[in-house]
């Protein structure tokens, strides 16, 4: 096997949307309420209901089809694609067909210092079915199936790329921009019941396609596209041929699995949806949905190495969480940049990484992280307590100046050092005879005990200079 | 006792004796699927008036079918727009009218329950595929509101076939939330009545914007029951209307009767060449259409979550399953229905067929559109023929029943209103005179039909 093989890899991507209710109904979008509770005689496909659209949906389509640089298409309708699958209560998904709401756009994505572009080939607007339950088992051996019409309604965007990806890692890296993306435009939030599922087409060498449905999330498509490539690697490696076929991921066993032979391409029997009425987007709506379009990770990336000048790794954390970008600006105005952002990124995140709870959601204020930074430019606190107070804020969220009141986190005063420092010499009487006869480590071990009896308060460097005064003196 | 004198609180409707007589009709026509005792309802212009409804309407809690043994026991959890809106007004509902299953019918005789038979001659058939609906309104003494549906004639068929007054209003002027659809593009709710006044208020009450239903259109409701005499219009007949082979004699003098009538009202009548509007075009483009969307609308009709239930595990898989309901479920026409509309959008043919035949249909908006440039109305016989005997009815060939609608789907194509008054008898039974009017122009025709009656009433 070279490692020449040349690899195509498409991918068409379902994002839930995080609308207030649904796509064709008023029900409340949310999945994770008792089954069966947010439906309505429309979502359940009642004889006689109809469907009304929600223009929210619209709206967000068409911020991505910005962010994403496509052509927005000016007529909007939608279609019926009829199947009968025990989770579509009227046989028909209502979605798009002829003319998605945008085409033709680029995406740019970075993969280890390289940017890639990848073809959007188009975005389309389309419901979500019900969520199938399989008691007992999957699909193949449970006991029996428990339908939940909570999902069904849910608004997807499909976007659908050119076959543009390489490698298994640029398609894990264009999910994960894409996800980074879509939460930019707050449309869709990553730490909610919603999710992102992909369908991606992978052939070798130009050989036949397989298409693997079934990816959720964005890093598990590395894990099913690498597995699916070797597998077709092995297959023609072994004299065969790879079938053109559906397979399906199973992300427990990280493998594929046949679904469905090469048969002819299904047929859904499109028809236009006479229920909704057609409309036309004009110049207005698309300029008030691209206003609403801020600044987009990859700009927010090239403008903060403009103008901050830190390091690639600090931005990329930053730009991870926009709300503590925006913040790390307010903070960069009067502080140095450099320090807000490790600040941030360092012990903040990773505090709030180890509780699972995100930054806007944690209740930290930014008055108190600027506390924090004023109390290190001003060499009161020690950065040992500063993230013991980084921490307290994060878990136990409360004014800083009491916590570190309560828990004297500040520095020791001058004359308090010296105390200890006095008191340090005067107990360890071995280490001082050990520096005097030239054991220039030994003043390690007694500005450790002076760290120690001081509470973390004394300055380590401070400690030092004191005692070296000391015994030199 | 008219209805306008109930409507003005003049005279009132005693319900006992209403529903004694319905009942009593109905054991002999048959024209009921369900009848119920009316509930106190709102206060308003239709206080005390009786309304039926087409089987395909949904009443909460009460039985449903749109004329289908699948959904034999449907009983709705919510009214439709216009139930909602008649409620309101105070009208008494009374109960559910027979119709073709899903409307797929011209005679009623595809009803999973009961045909229907013609109140002026019980061996004919009450034309389709509101029925029931018209039927009613001639069976009864009493004035009633009757709601109906047309598709590609359904109201403007029965109502000439039962000598009653069928109006369909525009496309997007009446909610469809809550109607059974059959085309979703081509259903229009509207109304039957025994006289122009009957159907002017029913529409008055009905119409109007409905956020449930994205296709009602946003204007101002008319009161079309406030008629007036008009004169001097100028009115167009389509020629392909007026050539149709398989026009009867006694329809075809009845139409040059109503027309001397209106040119003693001083009307200016010309031909109008519409070639669209011939069977070939027309019939063709219509059926592909209703039948393509029909295949999607019944398609929920799996025994998953509606239709009939079987025993699961008695099947394979879910595609047979769902194979076995639908066949036992569904009448003859609803499959022949599905099965063509089915063809026609599939990959390969979608294009010649539903993809052309919604070309087509623009194509029939437009001439409509250019002959009401030049013309306040078109006129033209309401059906072809009088009502058919039952088994005459039944023998047809489905082309042969297709035909029948040549001069209604037409307008319903183009999603203009109509109206048909009846013009006088045949063989003994009623025929019909038709009269179509431009998009949202409801009350044109009104007020000719209105004419129409009052001058025909007189020389009667």
């Amino acid at each position: 096997m070279s490692d020449e093989t040349e690899v195509m890899i498409g991918l068409e991507t379902h994002v839930q949307l995080d609308t207030d209710t649904k796509l064709l109904c008023g029900c409340e979008n949310e999945q994770d309420s008792d089954p069966n509770t947010n439906v309505c005689p429309t979502c359940l496909g009642h004889p006689g209901a109809k469907p009304r659209l929600n223009e929210k949906v619209i709206e967000e389509a068409l911020k991505l089809a910005e962010a994403l640089d496509c052509d927005v298409n000016e007529d909007v309708f939608f279609s019926r694609k009829t199947y009968f699958y025990p989770d579509m209560s009227k046989n028909f998904q209502t979605t798009q067909f002829e003319l998605p709401v945008a085409e033709n756009g680029n995406f740019e994505i970075s993969l280890e210092d390289q940017d890639i572009d990848i073809g959007i080939k188009r975005i389309h607007i389309e419901e979500d079915p019900a969520k199938l339950d399989h008691v007992g088992g999957d699909i193949s051996n449970s006991d029996y199936t428990l339908v939940d019409y909570n999902r069904a309604g849910t608004p997807l965007l499909e976007i659908v790329t050119k076959p543009d990806f390489t490698s298994p890692q640029e398609a894990r890296e264009y999910l994960q921009q894409l996800e980074r993306v879509l939460e930019y435009l707050e449309i869709y939030f990553s730490d909610t019941e919603f999710s992102i599922k992909s369908d991606a087409n992978v052939s070798i060498d130009g050989g036949n396609r397989v298409e693997v449905k079934n990816i959720t999330g964005t890093k598990e498509v590395e894990k099913a596209l690498s597995f699916e490539i070797s597998r077709q690697k092995q297959m023609t490696a072994r004299g065969g041929e790879v079938e053109q076929e559906t397979r399906s991921f199973n992300s427990d066993m990280g493998s594929t699995t046949s679904m469905r032979k090469k048969e002819t391409e299904e047929d859904y029997g499109y028809i236009f949806e006479p229920d909704l009425t057609r409309q036309e987007l004009d110049e207005e709506r698309k300029s008030a949905a691209s206003e609403k379009v801020p600044e987009l990770p990859r700009q927010k990336f090239s403008r903060f190495k403009e103008e901050y000048g830190i390091a690639d790794k600090l931005i990329e954390s930053l730009i991870s969480v926009p709300a503590m970008a925006d913040d790390f600006e307010n903070l960069a105005e009067e502080h140095e940049p450099e320090l807000v952002a490790s600040w941030m990124t360092g012990e903040l995140k990773k505090t709030l990484n180890y509780n699972e709870v995100s930054y806007e959601e944690s209740g930290v204020k930014t008055e108190w992280i600027e506390y924090v930074l004023e109390l290190l430019e001003e060499d009161k606190i020690s950065d040992r307590n500063a993230e013991q107070l980084l921490r307290d804020l994060v878990e136990e969220p409360r004014g800083p100046e009491e916590i570190v009141e309560q828990e004297d986190l500040l520095k020791a005063e001058d004359d308090e050092v010296d105390q200890v420092v006095e008191q340090v010499i005067e107990d360890n009487p071995d280490a001082v005879e050990d520096y005097n006869s030239g054991e220039e480590g030994a003043i390690n071990f007694l500005v450790g005990q002076v760290m120690r009896q001081s509470g973390g308060k004394a300055d380590p460097n401070t400690a030092r200079e004191k005692i070296l005064d000391r015994l030199e003196g | 006792m008219s209805l306008e004198k109930i409507v003005e609180g003049e005279s009132e409707v005693d319900e006992k004796d209403f529903l004694q007589q319905l009942k009593a009709a109905d054991e002999k026509l048959g024209f009921m699927r369900e009848i119920v005792e009316p509930e106190e309802n709102g206060n308003g212009e239709l206080n005390g008036v009786p309304v039926v409804l087409k089987d395909a309407i949904c009443v909460e809690n009460v039985t449903t079918s749109a004329g289908s043994n699948i959904i034999e026991d449907y009983s709705p959890v919510f009214d439709a727009t216009v139930v909602e809106r008649l409620k309101d007004a105070g009208a008494k509902i009374y109960g559910k009218t027979n119709q073709d299953e899903f409307g797929f019918g011209t005679f009623s005789t595809n009803c999973a329950f009961q045909t229907p038979k013609n109140p002026h001659d019980e061996t004919r058939v009450v034309g389709g595929s509101s029925g029931g609906a018209g039927a009613i309104v001639a069976a009864m003494d009493s004035p009633i509101i009757s709601i109906g549906e047309s598709t590609g004639g359904s109201i403007t068929n029965p109502a000439s076939y039962n000598g009653v007054v069928g109006l369909t209003p525009t496309y997007g002027r009446v909610s469809r939330y809550g109607l059974i659809s059959y085309a979703n593009s081509l259903d229009k709710i509207g109304v039957l009545s025994k006289n122009v006044y009957g159907a002017a208020k029913g529409l008055e009450v009905i119409a109007g914007e409905d956020g449930k239903d994205q296709t009602t259109v946003d204007k101002k409701v008319p009161e079309f029951s406030d008629l007036e005499k008009t004169e001097n219009l100028k009115i167009g007949i389509p020629k392909q209307y007026e050539n149709l082979e398989g026009i009867e004699e006694g329809v075809r003098e009845n139409f040059e009767e109503s027309l001397e009538t209106l040119e003693g009202l001083g009307a200016e009548i010309e031909r109008v060449d519409m070639p669209l509007l011939s069977a070939d075009y027309s019939v063709a483009a219509y059926y592909v259409l209703a039948m393509s969307e029909a295949s999607t609308n019944l398609a929920k009709f799996s025994g998953m979550r509606y239709g009939m239930e079987k025993d699961p595990e008695e099947f394979d898989g879910y595609n047979e399953y769902f194979s076995a309901v639908r066949t036992e479920g569904f009448g003859e026409e609803a499959k022949r229905r599905v099965l063509l509309g089915t063809y026609t959008r599939m990959a390969g043919y979608r294009d010649e067929y539903y993809i052309k035949a919604a070309e087509v249909r623009q194509k029939i908006i437009n001439q409509f559109k250019d002959a009401f440039e030049e013309y306040d109305v078109l006129v033209a016989p309401s059906m072809p023929n009088i009502a058919p005997k039952i088994d005459e009815a039944e023998s047809m060939k489905p082309s042969e029943v297709y035909a029948m609608d040549t001069l209604t789907v037409g307008p319903n194509l183009a999603g203009v209103p109509m109206i048909s008054v009846p013009n006088g008898k045949s063989e003994g039974m009623p025929t019909g005179l038709h009269i179509i009017g431009d998009h949202f122009d409801e009350e044109t025709i009104l007020d000719l039909a209105y004419t129409y009656e009052e001058k025909r009433g007189e020389s009667q």
